[in-house]
């Protein structure tokens, strides 16, 4: 192994890997992302290197643990390179099949191949499944292709070819210059202009100046930064030195969550091994540039993923953001000009820079450019990770990637930005994808959440979910976000509880504004937004759990009681086995009834009941038990 | 001679303890007998020295008073052979004349004690039972002393402290001390070894305690120096303690406060305000159920509820066992599965009460085989 003196080094070993690669015809890319790790693909991985050495074909195909391919719903899934054919949920037993037909060149094993549901036609290219069809995949496109362990696939694939035309072929102004016409706006919520933020940080005085990726991912439902750490750490690198060079910084920081130890893992990794080739360190590729690179573990705090709180946390303290007068690019970790960036957007920087601001500015809308990753969850057919172009309708994410609602539901909302975005409902759907458009209907971009909720939502319970979350990860730092958080959710539960009164609706919009107002950071002041925008467009769900002490979606389980139906019943005794408190009666006659008394309503009966029966329903609730005094909100007197 | 009528009450089952009497002057070998059968004792006496050897044989008496200026007897002599072939009879020498030189002589020679004949009966009496204890416990030693030696093959504590406990009493004897005391004392020395034993047991434990305590504190200094002691890395220091030991023990906090320069109370500050730290100790197991908001639209509320109930603990909590701790999380990243729960790095999709229970039981399986 060599250190890379001068840019040709890379362009030479380059050229030697891809000849190398190019030796095995046939390669299997099996995606270990997190998710399909869940569904196993560590041991099919295994047991594909194992049939390949077993029946001695190692010279004609060859394996590679890839990152995430993004369809989780269907994993584990292989790609089979060069033909491009998808297998997907692929397990131990189908990898005799996959080999065989692989070496016969018989073709696809059709059974493991995408179904369109419609049509009942057999979909075997990867291009061609509806999933990843209509996506525009650039940040994302690398992880399929590469083992993120491994450097050289990386620079196989045209790795670090960037920052040999940045560090050779431009100056630091013009690679500022390209990612502010590029109009790269922050990937991780804000969608603040990172050239503008890189330009601050230059122009600030104080050495040394750092350059920080944010993979403080705290958004529940939200994957897209670790995937990409998992899969190309080595382009979140890149993206990384070429914004050192840009600014001129000579420390960088990933701060990883503790909740992501594969990512983590990958990222030590690769920065191991730039060290080695002499990416990172003293003078890269024979420049003047000196960088490095510290990887810091977040501790598990939502508020860490705010720029000041993430940069008081690497310091050592308690992460609570402060107020920002001055910004964080001007004096930002230990009072130095600190860049803080989100991991995508740290990805796109390397295409920019290779293919130029114009190529970028092709794609998506007036104020929002490029594409951006979503990670597309909830009562969705296909759960996954996609990357679209800007300006892309939401339906189009939604019914078109995603395959619509599951079991015949109707849609009733998608939920964007995480904790601190708001509900969109189905007349807005046709909302363009950009930064702009969504903030303009109470919702935000965020880093690229986007839940989607069925009739079986409940909005009340939505808005209350995420204050939950909210008042339990606000660091408590200013009284409006602390009181104003733990206020809404008292209110919010009276309301679920069925204890709900005229008035409380208002209540919560007036305590919305002070908090989006009066809050220190970014998080209290969108911390409303949940339950403002539910309110804004659910108002009658509200209504009905105020006033006729009714959940719609029969999910308030204060508002619900679960019976069975004794016509549906086939006596299986599934409920009585599952029921934690003993709570369901079994009479002589082998006739279930649930003993409303005793129920705790775990839903555990409703979850054990075959699908096919279906004999435990959910009803109103017989009774609602009187709120005990001094429940009520603080507020009111 | 018989035993007195009120002794005879109190005594009648044990039979009364032999005095031989070997002294030529008649009048004071009778006055003698009648102090000592006043105290219980039977008497013999013999006139020369020849009957009181034959006699010494015959009645197998427990204490011989001895006159030692009596005619054809060597009483040093006497004493001697005493001493060595029975020694459970116990010697006084009491004579007319005394002399320094006479009762050095005797005392020398193993006599017990040493009287003039002036003696006042009480005083003798007192003599005569402390000189009858200690046959008894000579006697006592003899037959022990046989089981003893056959255990002292195997060495141990008890029977080393009881032979300690017999030379105490062999020694405290000669100092004069009665038996009964000497007994309470062996019981003190008993009590006293067993405390000491105990003693020493504790300063065992704290000693492998102190032992652990250097060895965490080893391992921490290690973690510490990865960091390079800086003050910055406290939180990266602190996750890694969480994982080594599964919590964050107070000593270990305190040691990095020194080692940092950082006062305890921010290092509490930072422990209590980040949700990867514990201050109790967290299970060997962890079952995280995931309530992000995929899982929560598909039913996590409602997993997490049968988990509580089927392993008995709030989430956040862990088991008396310290087996289990259960846990919410905000997202695993799995939203494909949801709703999830990850026991240890098994991932489970929406698992029944029966499924849970059989992974649940499976790990304690496994845990009581280890």
């Amino acid at each position: 192994m060599t250190r890379f003196k001068t840019p040709a080094d890379i362009a030479k070993l380059r050229k030697k890997i891809v000849s190398q690669r190019n030796s095995k015809p046939t390669w299997l890319a099996v995606c270990a992302g997190t998710g399909c790790r869940a569904y196993g693909a560590v041991i099919l991985a295994e047991s594909l290197e194992h049939e390949v050495d077993k029946r001695n074909v190692g010279d004609k195909i060859g394996v590679r643990r890839t990152g995430c391919h993004g369809f989780c719903q269907r994993g584990p899934v292989i790609v089979v390179e060069p033909s491009g054919a998808c297998y997907l949920g692929t397990q131990p037993k189908n990898v005799p099949d996959i080999i065989d037909n692989v070496l016969s060149g018989k073709g696809d094993v059709e059974h493991l191949t995408y179904l369109d549901e419609q049509n009942g036609k057999r979909l075997s290219l990867l291009e061609e499944i509806p999933f990843y069809k209509y996506q525009k995949r650039i940040v994302l496109a690398n992880n399929p292709l590469i083992d993120a362990s491994e450097i050289l696939d990386y620079i196989a694939v045209g790795g670090y070819a960037a920052l040999v035309k940045a560090l050779t072929k431009m100056t630091p102004d013009s690679v500022l210059q390209e990612i502010k016409d590029a109009n790269l706006r922050g990937r991780g919520g804000g969608g603040f202009p990172a050239g503008r933020k890189w330009e601050t940080t230059r122009n600030a005085h104080g050495e040394p100046k750092y350059v920080i990726v944010n993979a403080d991912e705290g958004d529940p439902g939200a994957y897209m930064d670790r995937s990409l750490l998992e899969g190309n750490p080595h382009g979140v690198l890149e993206g990384l030195i070429i914004g050192a060079y840009a600014i001129g910084a000579t420390e960088g920081f990933i701060y990883v969550r503790q909740e992501y130890p594969l990512a983590r893992m990958h990222t030590v990794k690769a920065l191991d091994q730039a060290r080695e080739y002499g990416l990172l360190g003293k003078n890269i590729l024979g420049s003047d540039l000196s960088f490095d690179v510290t990887i810091h573990r977040g501790a598990g705090a939502f508020v860490s993923g705010e720029s000041s709180a993430l940069m008081s946390a690497i310091e050592g303290h308690v992460g609570e953001p402060r107020p920002k007068y001055i910004h964080t690019s001007e004096k930002g970790i230990y009072g130095k000009p600190s860049c803080l960036n989100n991991v995508e957007t740290w990805a796109n920087v390397p295409h920019i820079i290779n293919k130029g601001a114009k190529w970028f500015c092709s794609m998506g809308t007036k104020g929002s450019k490029g594409t951006k990753i979503f990670s597309l969850v909830g009562k969705v057919k296909n759960t996954g990770l996609v990357e679209v172009p800007m300006g892309i309708s939401l339906r189009d994410i939604i019914f078109k990637i995603g395959g619509g609602v599951p079991n015949d539901k109707k849609f009733k909302a998608v939920q964007t930005g995480g904790p601190s975005g708001g509900v969109i409902p189905e007349p807005l759907l046709d909302l363009p994808v950009d930064f702009d458009e969504l903030t303009k209907v109470g919702s935000m971009m965020g880093s690229g959440g986007m839940i989607v909720m069925d009739e079986d939502t409940c909005m009340v319970d939505a808005a209350r979910y995420y204050t939950n979350f909210l008042a339990h990860e606000s660091c408590g730092k200013c009284v409006p976000c602390r009181e104003g958080t733990r206020q809404m959710l008292k209110i919010l539960d009276n309301i679920a509880s069925g204890w709900g009164q005229e008035g409380d609706i208002e209540l919560l919009e007036e305590l919305s504004e002070f908090m989006e107002t009066a809050s220190l950071c970014a998080l209290g002041q969108s911390a409303p937004f949940p339950v403002r925008s539910t309110i804004k467009y659910f108002r009658d769900e509200y209504d009905q759990h105020i006033r006729e002490k009714c959940c719609p979606a029969a999910v308030c389980s204060a508002l619900i009681a679960y019976e069975i139906d004794q016509e549906k019943c086939v006596k299986c005794g599934a409920c009585e086995r599952n029921c934690p408190v003993n709570a369901i009666n079994k009479s002589e006659d082998k006739v279930f009834t649930i003993v409303q008394e005793k129920c705790i309503k775990c839903g555990a009966c409703f979850t054990a009941c075959p699908k096919k029966f279906s004999a435990v329903i959910k009803v109103r609730a017989h009774s609602i038990p009187k709120q005990p005094a001094g429940a009520g909100a603080l507020l009111k007197q | 001679m018989d035993v007195t009528k009120e002794e005879a009450d109190g005594q009648s089952k044990v039979s009364p303890i032999n005095i031989v009497i070997i002294d030529g002057d008649e009048s004071f070998a009778a006055s003698c007998s009648k102090t000592l059968e006043k105290g219980g004792y039977r008497v013999t006496a013999a006139k020369d020295g020849q009957q009181g050897l034959k006699l010494l044989d015959t009645a197998g008496p427990a204490v011989v008073l001895l006159d030692p200026k009596m005619a054809g007897m060597d009483v040093p002599e006497v004493l001697r052979r005493l001493s060595e072939t029975q020694p459970s009879i116990v010697p006084i020498v009491i004579t007319g004349q005394g002399t320094v030189n006479s009762a050095v002589e005797s005392m020398k020679a193993g006599a017990f004690d040493f009287l003039s004949k002036q003696v006042k009966p009480e005083k003798l009496l007192d003599t005569v039972r402390r000189a009858v204890s200690l046959s008894a416990l000579r006697k006592e030693a003899k037959e022990t002393g046989k089981a003893v030696s056959e255990l002292r093959r195997q060495p141990s504590d008890k029977y080393d402290l009881l032979l300690q406990g017999l030379d105490v009493l062999g020694e405290a004897y000669s100092l004069g001390l009665e038996k009964r005391q000497l007994l309470d004392e062996l019981a003190y020395l008993e009590s006293e070894a067993k405390h000491h034993a105990e003693s020493l047991g504790q300063i065992k434990k704290k000693e492998r305690a102190i032992l652990d305590i250097r060895n965490d504190l080893l391992a921490v200094d290690a973690m510490l120096k990865k960091y390079d002691f800086q003050k910055s890395s406290l939180i990266q220091v602190l996750l890694d303690v969480q994982e080594h030991f599964r919590w964050l023990p107070r000593h270990v906090l305190n040691w990095i406060a020194g080692r940092l320069n950082i006062p305890l109370r921010e290092i509490y500050i930072v422990a209590n305000f980040y949700e990867a730290f514990s201050l109790e100790p967290r299970g060997r197991h962890t079952v995280q159920v995931c309530t992000g908001t995929a899982c929560y639209l598909r039913g996590a509320s409602e997993l997490l509820i049968r988990a509580s109930a089927l392993l008995g603990i709030q989430p956040g909590q862990t088991d008396i066992k310290q087996s289990f701790t259960l846990e919410t999380v905000h997202c695993l990243g799995c939203c494909a599965l949801a709703p999830v729960v990850q026991i240890d790095t098994q991932y489970y999709h929406d698992p029944s009460r029966s499924k849970l229970e059989k992974v649940v039981k499976s790990l304690e399986k496994e845990e009581a085989l280890a």
